[in-house]
C-alpha cells in the first residue's frame, strides 16, 4: 500500500505547477489532432480533459508502484519516497511511457474525432486549451486544488466560444457535467459524450456496410457511464448499427462491475485482483472485450486482457479506418 | 459543493450497519477487513467527520475505495457512498501534511 | 483478561502471525457493532486462517483468561455479535472457502466465513441450493447463520438452520483448545446426544465452529408466483388454509400488512397496483404441472376475496413483472418510515422475531396493532405467513431516551403476547442480549424455568471459565 497523504502532495503539486497530474509534455496531449485539421473553437467543441493521453504516462507510474511493491525490504510508502522524491525524478519515471500505448489512445482520440465529423457534426478542437479536467484531484479529496484547476478549465472553454462540450471519456463526462457546476459559478455549457452525440444521430451515421462479417463483442460498462451518467443503451445501439453482435457479461448496464482502475495508484495489486476477477467475467461470455474509458481499458490490460477501445472497432466498422 | 463535516456526519449516521451494500463491494474481498467495503468506509467516513484520527488503517480503507458505486445500488438507507467516501477524502486533504516533499 | 493489553497484543501476535490481528481502534469498531444498534469496544480483532490459529487462540484465551467474541458479518439483531467487556472480536471472514460440494451425497463442506448467497451461486451452477434464505443472505455468513439459527422465507417449507446442519468440527475454549468432529456426513446419525444441534443456535456461547457439513436440496424445477392484496387481514388467513387445505407446501408465503405495503409502495417503485395486506405465495412444481397450479391458486386466492391478483408462471417472470419488489423493500421502508417518526437521521429498527402458530395469525396482527396505539408507536408489520414468523418494526432514535424505555416495553410486550398465542419469543434472529429477559419468561409461561437451570449448566460445562461471547443468550 503506497503512502496515501505522499501520493495526494504528489498529486496537487503536479497539477498544481504543470496542469497534470503526472509530469507529460503538454504538446502530447493536442499532437494527435494536428494531422486532422481540426477546426478551433466553435459552439460545438471536443474537449478530451486528456485522460486519454496520460493513460500511457499512468501506466508507467503503476508499473513502477507495482515494482516496488514486489520487491522486498521496508515500506513502500518509503521505497516510493526514495525514487520520487522529487518531481524531476516523477518525470524520469513516467517519461518512459509505452510508444505503442502512446500509439493506441492517438488512434482511440483521431477516430472519435472521425467519427464525429463523419455524423455531420460541425465541432472544433481546444489544441492547447484541451486542458486535463482534475477530476483526479476530485476524486482524491483534493477540493481546493481541484476547485482552483477547474476554474482554469472553465475559463479555457468559455475562451473557446463554446456552448456544447463533447467528451471522450466516463470521468470527464462525469466531472464536466455533473461537478464542474457545485464548484465553478455560472458553469452553463451543455455536456455529452460523443457515444451520446453519435447516437443521437443514429440513422444519419454513413454506415458503410462493412465488407468483413461481425463478430460477437463483450460490452464492459464503466461505473461512471452506467451508473452516474445514464450511457448504457448508446454504445450498444451503435456497435449494433456497426454491424456487431454486442453479449453482456453477467454484471452489465447499471450492474457492471468495476475493472480497479481507480486504485491502480494507490494499491496496484488490489487494483490488478479486480481486474483479473472482472476479466474472468468478460472471458467467460465470450467475444472480443470491448471498452469505453481509458481508465478500464489500462487495467484490464495490464492484468493480462485482450481488450480493444469501443471507437477503434466503431471506427473500422463505420468508417473503414 | 464539498460537503461540510456535518453532512459527512449525518449521512453517515444514516447507516443501519445491515451490510447488504458489501456483497456488492469488487474491494472487499481482496482487502485485510471490514474497512475495505462499504460498510466500513461509511463508518469510517463518520469517525473522520466526527474528529477521529485518520490513522493508516482508516486512509487506506477510503482511498482504496474505487467510488463505483456498486453499494449505493444495495442500500436500503440510500447513502450516497462514494460522495460521502470522497467528502471524507476532502477532510483527510485539507488536513496539513507534514512532510514537504518536493 | 491479561493486566497489559500491549503484552495481550503481542502474544496473539506471536501465536497467529502479526497480519491477522488488528488493533486499530477505528477498524476494531467496526466489529463492535452491529444493526441492532448495540455497541461495544473490544480490544483487538483477530483474523484466523484454520482450525490450528482458532484452536491456539482458544487455548491462550482459556489460560489467560480472555474473553473471545466470535463473529460471522455482525448482521444480528440481538446483540449476539456485540463485544460486552473488553475482549478480542474473533472474526471467520478469511475462513471463506466451499470446501466440497457433493451431489451424491447431498452435501457440501464449507469453511465458517462463508456468505450464504456466495454458497447458493455455487450450487446453483449444479442445479442445487442451501435452502436456508435469511433476508441477510448476500452478506450473512455460514457461521454466523449457524450459530444465531437463522431461518427465512423459505423456512416454512424447509425448515431453519438446524434441520441443515449434518456435522460440524468446533473448537473447545478450554485448556487445549481442543478440536471435536460431531455428527456425520450421512443424513442418518444416531450419535448419542444431538451436540450438533446444540451448537447450532448457541451464539457463539459454546464453540467455535471452524466447518460444517451441510445438507443441500436440489432447486426446484419451476415456481409458480401469485401476489395478492386483500382489504380485510381474515381474508388473507382465509388464503392461507385455503392454499393448504389443497395438500400443498408452498415455497414460500409471505406478508405485509396493508400500511407497511402503503410505506412500501413510497420507498420504492412498484409495478402493481398495491393497496391492501399483501399475500405474496411461491408454489414449486414440476414443468408439466405449472399451469394447472397457476389456475388453482388464482381461484382459490380470489374466493377468498383478492381484490388485486398476480399470477406469474416463474420466478422470472415474477422477478421482472416485480412481484418480490414490495417484500424486498421491506426494511427500505420501516427504515424511511421510522426516521420520518423519529425526524433524526440517527434512527434504529427495532425488528421483533416472534412465531405463533399460523392459526393465531389474525390474533396476532391485530393485537399488535392494538399495542401501537397503547404505546403510540407506528408498527410496520410483515412476515413469514407460512410458519407464523412475524416481524413486527418500530423506530427509534437511540438518543431519546424516553422513546429507547417505550421501545423497550413495547418490546416486551409483543413477546409476552406470542407466548399467549402459544408461539415463541424468537424464531431466527436469536436470544442475544436483547431477548434474555423474552426467554426467560418464555420458560416461565411454560413453568419451566429449570430449563434455563441446565442451559448454564451446558454453557459451563463447554465453557468453565466463560471465555466465549459472555452475557449472551443465559
Amino acid at each position: 500500500m503506497v503512502d496515501v497523504k505522499l501520493i495526494l502532495s504528489l498529486l496537487a503539486d503536479n497539477v498544481e505547477r504543470t496542469g497534470y497530474p503526472v509530469p507529460i509534455d503538454p504538446r502530447r496531449i493536442y499532437s494527435w489532432a494536428e494531422p486532422l485539421k481540426l477546426p478551433r473553437g466553435g459552439r460545438t467543441v471536443l474537449y478530451t480533459g486528456a485522460l486519454y493521453q496520460l493513460v500511457p504516462y499512468i501506466n508507467s507510474l503503476v508499473r513502477h508502484l507495482e515494482s516496488l511493491e514486489r520487491r522486498k525490504g521496508g515500506g513502500l510508502a518509503l521505497r516510493l519516497a526514495k525514487t520520487v522524491g522529487r518531481i524531476v525524478d516523477l518525470g524520469k519515471i513516467v517519461a518512459k511511457a509505452d510508444p505503442s500505448e502512446v500509439s493506441t489512445v492517438e488512434k482511440v482520440l483521431t477516430s472519435i474525432a472521425n467519427l464525429l465529423s463523419a455524423a455531420g457534426v460541425e465541432y472544433g478542437y481546444l489544441y492547447e486549451n484541451d486542458l486535463y479536467s482534475g477530476v483526479l484531484l476530485y476524486d482524491m479529496g483534493l477540493d481546493e486544488a481541484f476547485r482552483r484547476h477547474a476554474g482554469k478549465v472553465a475559463e479555457a472553454l468559455k475562451r473557446s466560444g463554446a456552448s456544447l462540450v463533447i467528451t471522450v471519456d466516463p470521468h470527464t463526462t462525469h466531472v464536466l457535467r455533473k461537478v464542474f457546476p457545485e464548484y465553478v459559478e455560472r458553469f452553463e455549457f451543455e455536456v455529452k459524450s460523443y457515444l451520446e452525440v453519435l447516437a443521437e444521430k443514429g440513422r444519419r451515421l454513413p454506415v458503410k456496410t462493412p465488407s468483413e462479417p461481425g463478430y460477437d463483442v463483450v460490452l464492459h460498462d464503466p461505473c461512471f457511464y452506467a451508473r452516474h451518467e445514464g450511457v448504457i443503451e448508446q454504445p450498444r445501439r451503435l456497435l449494433a448499427l456497426a454491424g456487431l453482435n454486442v453479449k453482456d457479461p453477467a454484471k452489465s448496464g447499471r450492474m457492471t462491475y468495476c475493472c480497479g482502475g481507480p486504485v491502480e495508484a494507490i494499491s496496484p495489486s488490489l487494483s490488478k485482483r479486480i481486474a483479473e476477477t472482472r476479466l474472468d467475467e468478460l472471458r467467460a461470455v465470450g467475444g472480443r472485450i470491448v471498452t469505453m474509458c481509458p481508465i478500464c481499458y489500462a487495467n484490464l490490460r495490464r492484468a493480462g486482457g485482450e481488450v480493444e477501445d469501443i471507437a477503434l472497432h466503431l471506427s473500422r466498422r463505420l468508417l473503414g479506418a | 459543493m464539498p460537503w461540510s463535516r456535518a453532512r459527512i456526519l449525518e449521512e453517515a449516521e444514516k447507516c443501519a450497519y445491515c451490510g447488504f451494500c458489501e456483497a456488492a463491494c469488487p474491494t472487499l474481498p481482496y482487502g485485510r477487513h471490514r474497512g475495505y467495503g462499504p460498510r466500513g468506509r461509511v463508518a469510517l467516513s463518520g469517525h473522520l467527520a466526527a474528529g477521529g484520527q485518520a490513522s493508516s488503517e482508516v486512509l487506506v480503507s477510503l482511498y482504496t475505495c474505487l467510488t463505483c458505486a456498486a453499494c449505493t445500488l444495495k442500500c436500503p438507507a440510500g447513502i450516497d457512498i462514494p460522495s460521502l467516501v470522497r467528502a471524507a477524502r476532502s477532510l483527510v486533504a485539507a488536513a496539513p501534511h507534514k512532510k514537504r516533499i518536493i | 483478561m491479561p493486566s497489559n493489553p500491549k503484552r495481550l497484543l503481542e502474544d496473539l501476535k506471536s501465536l497467529l502471525g502479526r497480519n491477522k490481528v488488528i488493533e486499530d481502534e477505528a477498524i476494531v469498531r467496526l466489529y463492535s457493532r452491529e444493526p441492532s444498534g448495540l455497541e461495544s469496544p473490544a480490544l483487538a480483532v483477530v483474523f484466523p486462517e484454520t482450525t490450528g490459529d482458532v484452536s491456539r487462540l482458544a487455548k491462550y484465551a482459556y489460560s489467560h483468561d480472555l474473553r473471545l467474541f466470535p463473529q460471522g458479518s455482525s448482521t444480528s439483531l440481538s446483540g449476539s455479535a456485540v463485544p460486552l467487556d473488553e475482549g478480542v472480536v474473533v472474526t471467520f471472514e478469511h475462513m471463506n472457502r466451499v470446501r466440497e460440494i457433493s451431489v451424491v451425497d447431498s452435501i457440501t463442506v464449507v469453511e465458517p466465513g462463508v456468505r450464504i448467497d456466495e454458497l447458493n451461486l455455487e450450487l446453483a451452477g449444479k442445479g442445487y441450493m442451501f435452502p436456508v434464505d435469511p433476508a441477510s443472505s448476500a452478506v450473512a455468513t455460514v457461521g454466523g447463520a449457524i450459530n444465531s439459527g437463522a431461518g427465512g422465507m423459505r423456512s416454512a417449507k424447509y425448515g431453519t438452520m438446524r434441520d441443515w446442519v449434518l456435522g460440524l468440527e468446533i473448537v473447545l475454549p478450554d485448556e487445549h483448545g481442543s478440536v471435536l468432529r460431531l455428527g456425520c456426513r450421512t443424513l442418518k446419525c444416531r450419535q448419542g446426544y444431538d451436540l450438533v444441534r446444540l451448537i447450532v443456535g448457541s451464539e457463539g456461547t459454546l464453540a467455535m465452529v471452524t466447518e460444517a457439513v451441510l445438507k443441500i436440496a436440489p432447486l426446484p424445477e419451476q415456481v409458480v408466483v401469485a401476489l395478492a392484496f386483500y382489504p380485510e387481514l381474515r381474508d388473507v388467513a382465509e388464503a392461507v388454509v385455503a392454499v393448504k387445505e389443497q395438500g400443498v407446501q408452498p415455497y414460500i408465503m409471505e406478508f405485509m400488512d396493508d400500511r407497511t405495503v402503503e410505506a412500501a409502495a413510497k420507498t420504492v417503485e412498484v409495478s402493481v397496483e398495491a393497496s391492501g395486506h399483501m399475500f405474496l405465495v411461491g408454489v414449486d412444481v414440476n414443468r408439466e404441472a405449472a399451469e394447472r397450479t397457476a389456475s388453482w391458486l388464482s381461484r382459490t386466492l380470489s374466493s377468498a376475496g383478492a381484490t388485486r391478483l398476480y399470477v406469474a408462471g416463474t420466478v422470472n417472470e415474477a422477478e421482472e413483472r416485480g412481484f418480490f419488489t414490495l417484500r424486498r423493500s421491506l426494511l427500505p421502508a420501516q427504515m424511511r418510515v421510522a426516521r420520518e417518526i423519529t425526524g433524526s437521521p440517527r434512527t434504529l429498527v427495532y425488528i421483533g422475531d416472534i412465531a405463533v402458530p399460523p392459526s393465531k395469525l389474525v390474533d396476532a396482527v391485530e393485537e399488535l396493532r392494538s399495542l401501537e396505539a397503547k404505546y403510540g408507536l407506528f408498527t410496520m408489520i410483515g412476515g413469514h405467513i407460512g410458519d407464523g414468523n412475524l416481524h413486527p418494526a418500530v423506530g427509534l432514535d437511540p438518543r431519546n431516551k424516553e422513546q429507547a424505555r417505550r421501545v423497550e416495553e413495547w418490546y416486551l410486550e409483543v413477546m409476552e403476547l406470542a407466548l399467549k398465542l402459544g408461539g415463541t419469543i424468537s424464531s431466527e434472529h436469536g436470544i442475544g442480549l436483547l431477548k434474555r429477559e423474552g426467554l426467560r419468561r418464555e420458560f416461565q409461561h411454560l413453568g419451566s424455568e429449570k430449563a434455563l437451570e441446565l442451559m448454564k449448566g451446558l454453557k459451563r460445562l463447554f465453557d468453565p471459565k466463560g471465555v466465549l461471547n459472555p452475557g449472551k443468550v443465559v
